[in-house]
């Protein structure tokens, strides 16, 4: 059973406290959405549940049988890291393809109004 | 019954050397031909030369070829034309061979008509990679819809019809369009057919697949092509 020093909680805490306060500012300011808050959120949160119950990294590592503790707190870093992306890279296409989309109809539109002011000209 | 009204769709990248001639040489065809120049985005004076000659829409925004051509189908579908003929703003296609392609189309209706460039004769001069990526895409095609029988799907001389027009006006691909796109009207059912035609090689500019990227626009289009043979119909 691992035991952890105050020292080390005040570090994460201090962590937690500062990077939880820089991204719920940037969310009331309208830079991030609450799915992003929620995401982000949780690189404070796992590595903080993780330091200040060192029990639970134990028992989350026994019952899925992998030696190192911290292992399990990297895997589940990277799983809420690449559902992140994931969710990132299907916005991006679907904003690019709009995007094209509007592009090309507004083009159409400009020589269709420039036509008709041609006609009446 | 009335003829046929034919949109000649002309993408155009920094082209002020060749599109006066091209748009002139289709006037010269008396064909009746209607023309639609997308500008994409040129740096020079595309857009301020064709304007004079035809009627021109100025992308916004650089969209690569994929996007520009859509465009030119969007504008076919909205204004009702039942064929466009997508040709290149360099002048490598030469307008009178339009009408080949219109007669191939009435002796077999094929939804696309490919202006093929190697379907006869072998003599049409370009690099080895790029023929070696050709002939592979060709094949891999063939081989992946049974219905297909192409030789130049990198072709960018092309008929389509009312019905692609009306798919392709939806769903188009951006990037490397010519062989993904007739990928996907294969997946949607439409039909491909070729004919022969001559182009000139070209005078002016770049092409942009130089060197090492015919091998690396292979792979990438191969991928495409394989990814369209097993997606959904419905997707499309």
């Amino acid at each position: 059973m691992h035991t952890v020093s105050i020292k080390t909680i005040v570090l994460v805490l201090s962590f937690i406290g500062g990077y939880m306060f820089f991204i719920i500012r940037k969310t009331a300011r309208g830079k991030l959405d609450l799915y992003d808050l929620i995401m982000l959120s949780t690189v404070a949160i796992i590595p903080g549940a993780f330091a200040i119950f060192p029990g639970f990294a134990d028992w989350v590592a026994d019952i899925t049988g992998v030696g190192f503790p911290f292992v399990v707190m990297f895997g589940m870093l990277f799983a809420i890291l690449f559902i992140f992306i994931h969710r990132l890279t299907v916005k991006i296409h679907r904003l690019e393809s709009e995007s094209c989309l509007l592009l090309q109809e507004l083009s159409l539109l400009k020589q269709t109004n420039r036509s008709k002011n041609e006609l009446t000209d | 019954m009335n003829s046929p009204r034919v949109l000649i769709i002309i993408p155009c990248y920094n082209e002020q050397a060749t599109i006066a001639a091209l748009l002139e040489e289709i006037s010269d065809c008396k064909q009746g031909y209607e023309t639609i120049v997308i500008d994409d985005c040129s740096q020079d004076d595309t857009y301020k030369i064709a304007c004079q000659l035809s009627p021109t829409v100025r992308l916004l925004k650089n969209l690569g070829i994929g996007g520009a051509v859509q465009t030119g189908i969007k504008y076919a579908y909205n204004k009702g034309f039942d064929f466009c003929v997508q040709i290149d703003g360099d002048a490598q296609h030469k307008p009178g061979e339009i009408s080949k392609l219109l007669k191939a189309y009435k002796q077999i209706p094929r939804s696309i008509i490919i202006g093929s460039r190697y379907l006869q004769s072998d003599t049409f001069r370009s690099t080895h990679a790029r023929r070696f990526g050709g002939r592979v895409i060709a094949k891999t095609l063939n081989a992946l819809f049974t219905q297909c029988l192409v030789t130049d799907p990198t072709s960018g001389m092309r008929l389509m019809d009312r019905k692609v027009i009306e798919f392709f006006a939806k769903h188009y691909p951006h990037d490397f369009p010519e062989p993904i796109s007739l990928a996907w009207a294969l997946k949607k059912g439409f039909s491909v057919g070729e004919i022969q035609v001559k182009m000139r090689t070209r005078t002016h500019g770049n092409s942009s697949i130089m060197g090492f990227k015919p091998i690396s626009y292979m792979f990438r289009v191969l991928g495409y092509i394989v990814l369209a043979r097993f997606m959904r119909v419905s997707s499309l």
